[in-house]
């Protein structure tokens, strides 16, 4: 029985990294720029087929592809903004994040239809030699890709942290994200740091997406999904808590396997449960300040 | 007395924006509320409709506790404001924007050609005859600001808060805009206005209350209340 | 005048749609103009919530889905009558949408958009889970499946739908929908209680969803339950609503007859699902250059002979 516990939470702690990885980029683009990119998980997916390609067709271990993700999907991301973001960046609050969720909403349709283009709608997976090894302790199993895949996860996360707080451009960004009016008047670029949040985004989507496509799998329609759990983790973290997501995402990624041993499919339906949960009787999230 | 606020106070994070404020508004009254720049004056008028929740005290309207009350509510209890940024419903119609106030203020009129007519003599009350049908985004600020007020007025409120309805105005408008106001206070409705030019409150208004960082400092007779020592270091010191 | 001409033309139109089957014999065009129906009942629902009173709901599938299923179930299951069926379709969905409505329209912002969202994704998953396998009408019914009796009750609920979004439109209850799309904080201080017209919206429009649910699972053979909650209902509901005309009566009318003809034409030309991307595509830059529509940029081009 204990094992089965075990077992089981460190599962959880495992996809719940997933979770937390996928939810951080979301937080910081609406947390800087009240955008809320509901399309995501259709950047994750985008990351883990390019992983996929990289893998399968130059042999390049998903884990050295890491960087190139996070360069690329940056890239598009920036190119994302430029294309149909901005133009919604400039509207005030309200319109601004009903605007952004429509044109995400748009780009839900969009993306799927070319990544079947591009790589069928077959599910793909990313399997080096060494995924499906594990080691044992306390009576449990620790796979090696998982663990990897957290180690990866935490290190992104301080790196963002850093980033944030100790450099320049982090300052302006937090700068921006405070009041754009007066970052504005202190001479930030305000679309540029909105063109650099929104690429920091989604390759941060992007990296969450090779470590589904290894740990898990990918298929153009896992976009969607994704952005689910992301959109649930920031909810419950608090809506624009970037460190909080991280925790957010371990939450549910244990609440989720623990209740698949009692629930069985239903377990799925937890997170709405969470969700609404926490809109009745803690709207500001977890983490985020009352 | 239709307007009684006690010990109400409330802070913003660490930051107090109204103290321990007692305001006291008879019936029929115009009072003049002023004071510099973050003295708490849009805060109060906040409190008073209801956008805010006092940490502590009480407001009482025409001898009902309406503390802590939705917007909506103390509109229907008979207290309608304007904003110091105008609000309208700038999708819609001039006389769709006047028509909600008829329809959801304190008359509420359910009846569409019903409102409809008493709505067109309020747009001609406050100069908007024949504009009924242009959409509110042709409006310049004069126009805008006047139909903040028909909206409010379509409501039926015995109190009517105006903030900052004279700023952008030129010399002219604002004449316009000061007879107006007291056509309002003629016709017997209370009015509390918020507003810096000194000018047009002193011609507005019958008593003037002070306020400076959340406080009371003063109120009485409109040109002693200028005089005061008090009140004009708290401007100079702006 | 304009009244009773636009009056007279409805009534026409409706006359047609009438007599058509009666005159046109192929299945795959009483299929289109059965599909036109039941989205404008769909478009309708979500325009009243999204388009009168300004919250977006991301989420309409689920109570699409809520609808259908309750209809179906009571309907082949429990042998209620067809129209009794549909209505408690209606209502179950209705009553359902409360559950995600109170808390998230307690709270502003995007909290109802996210929970629309998250609920129907989380819906889908969950039926997709548990019953795996299609839903097949009983052979009895399959024997003696017609379609004109389903395009009849299409027609009569998509009517229904248009009167009812015309009356709200013009009646007290529309006034105080379109405030609260134009500014929260005006509406409250106007009198318009925001909350309690946003879940009265809210109800009359997962009412109409449901019926629209209903409609359908009348009219399908056999589905996978799973599909009744797909996001692909939500889409097709959005889009036809935006490209005809956001806020409008006649906008979801004119976006589903275009949604459902640009479908069948592209479908001619393109790879099987692409006609999708397209849609995508033109969603955006409708909502990002052309935010009346069709029917906005016809009183444009009205305004400005060229």
């Amino acid at each position: 029985m204990y094992e089965l516990y075990a077992q089981t939470f460190v599962n959880g702690i495992n996809v719940g990294a997933l979770y937390g990885l996928a939810a951080v980029g979301l937080s910081l683009t609406f947390g800087v720029m009240k955008i809320l990119n509901i399309a995501h998980g259709e950047f994750l997916m985008v990351g883990g087929f390019f992983a996929y390609w990289l893998f399968t067709l130059l042999g390049l271990d998903p884990f050295l592809s890491l960087p190139l993700i996070a360069l690329a999907l940056f890239l598009l991301g920036a190119i994302f903004y430029k294309l149909v973001f901005a133009s919604v960046a400039r509207f005030h609050e309200e319109v601004k994040v009903k605007n952004s969720l429509l044109v995400g909403f748009g780009l839900f349709l969009v993306f799927p239809q070319i990544a079947r283009g591009l790589w069928t709608a077959d599910e793909r997976a990313i399997t080096p030699a060494y995924s499906g090894t594990s080691f044992p302790i306390f009576g449990v199993r620790v796979a090696y890709v998982p663990l990897a895949g957290l180690i990866v996860t935490v290190v992104v996360i301080l790196a963002l942290h850093f980033f944030l707080t100790r450099t320049y451009f982090g300052k302006s960004v937090r700068g921006t994200s405070e009041n754009w009016k007066a970052a504005k008047l202190m001479g930030i670029n305000v679309d540029r740091t909105y063109m650099i949040t929104f690429g920091l985004g989604t390759a941060l989507a992007g990296l969450a997406g090779v470590l589904v496509a290894l740990a898990q799998s990918v298929t153009p329609d896992v976009g969607m999904e994704w952005t689910i759990k992301a959109l649930i983790v920031v909810v419950l973290a608090g809506i624009g808590s970037i460190g909080g997501a991280f925790f957010a995402g371990l939450i549910l990624g244990i609440v989720e396997a623990v209740g698949a041993i009692f629930m069985g499919p239903y377990s799925v339906a937890l997170g709405l449960v969470i969700f609404l949960l926490i809109l009745m009787f803690r709207p500001q999230g977890l983490f985020g300040k009352g | 007395m239709i307007l009684e606020v006690s010990s109400v106070t409330k802070a913003f994070g660490g930051l107090v924006a109204i103290n321990d404020l007692d305001l006291a508004i008879n019936e029929g009254e115009v009072v003049g509320l002023i004071g510099p720049n973050g003295s708490g004056k849009t805060t109060s008028f906040n409190l008073i409709s209801g956008f805010i929740k006092p940490d502590r005290g009480e407001i009482i309207f025409n001898g009902k506790d309406i503390t802590g009350f939705k917007p909506h509510r103390i509109c229907q209890y008979g207290i309608a404001r304007t904003f110091q940024l105008t609000k309208p419903f700038a999708g819609l119609t001039a006389l769709q924007n006047v028509m909600i106030g008829m329809m959801y203020g304190e008359g509420k009129i359910r009846s569409v050609a019903k409102a409809k007519m008493e709505c067109e003599k309020i747009l001609e009350f406050v100069g908007l005859a024949r504009r009924g049908q242009a959409p509110v985004t042709s409006f310049g600020t004069v126009d805008r600001k006047k139909l903040e007020i028909a909206r409010a007025l379509a409501t039926r409120p015995r109190l009517l808060l105006l903030d900052e309805m004279m700023s952008g105005l030129t010399a002219t408008e604002m004449e316009e805009a000061v007879r107006l106001v007291k056509a309002i206070g003629d016709s017997g409705i209370t009015i509390i206005v918020v507003e810096h030019v000194m000018k047009a409150i002193l011609d507005i208004s019958s008593r003037l209350i002070v306020l400076n960082y959340g406080e009371k400092i003063a109120e009485g007779e409109p040109r002693e209340v200028v005089r005061n020592e008090q009140v004009i270091e708290a401007y100079l010191g702006e | 005048m304009i009244h009773w001409k636009k009056g007279a033309l409805s009534a026409g139109i409706v006359l047609i749609l009438v007599l058509i089957p009666l005159f046109v014999q192929r299945s795959d065009i009483i299929t289109y103009l059965f599909l036109t129906l039941l989205y404008i009942i769909l478009a309708q629902s979500w325009n009243i919530l999204g388009g009168f009173t300004g919250q977006q709901n991301l989420g309409h599938a689920a109570f699409f889905g809520v609808g259908a299923l309750t209809a179906r179930y009571i309907w082949l299951h429990y042998g209620f009558p067809l129209p009794l069926a549909i209505l408690g379709g209606g209502l179950a969905t209705a009553a359902f949408a409360l559950i995600i409505g109170f808390p998230a329209f307690r709270l502003r912002g995007v909290y109802f958009i996210i929970g629309t969202l998250v609920m129907a994704e989380i819906l889908r998953m969950v039926f997709d889970n548990v019953f795996p396998r299609a839903d097949v009408m009983p052979m009895k019914l399959l024997a003696t499946y017609n379609l004109a009796p389903r395009y009849y009750v299409g027609l009569l609920f998509a009517v229904l739908s248009v009167v009812a979004v015309y009356w709200v439109n013009r009646s007290r209850i529309g006034l105080g929908m379109m405030s609260i799309r134009e500014d929260e904080d005006a509406a409250e201080a106007t009198g318009v209680n925001t909350l309690k017209y946003k879940l009265l919206a809210f109800a009359i429009s997962t009412f109409m969803a449901g019926l629209a649910g209903g409609v359908f699972a009348y009219y399908t053979a056999a589905t996978k339950v799973g599909d009744l909650f797909a996001p692909v209902w939500t889409f097709d509901a959005v889009i036809i609503v935006f490209v005809g005309g956001v806020g409008t009566i006649v906008g979801p009318i004119v976006g589903a007859v275009f949604f459902v003809l640009l479908k069948q034409l592209l479908s001619l030309y393109l790879p099987g699902g692409m006609h999708v991307l397209v849609f995508g595509v033109l969603f955006i830059v409708v909502v990002l250059y052309l935010p009346g529509g069709l029917i906005g940029l016809m009183a444009k081009l009205r305004k400005k002979p060229a």
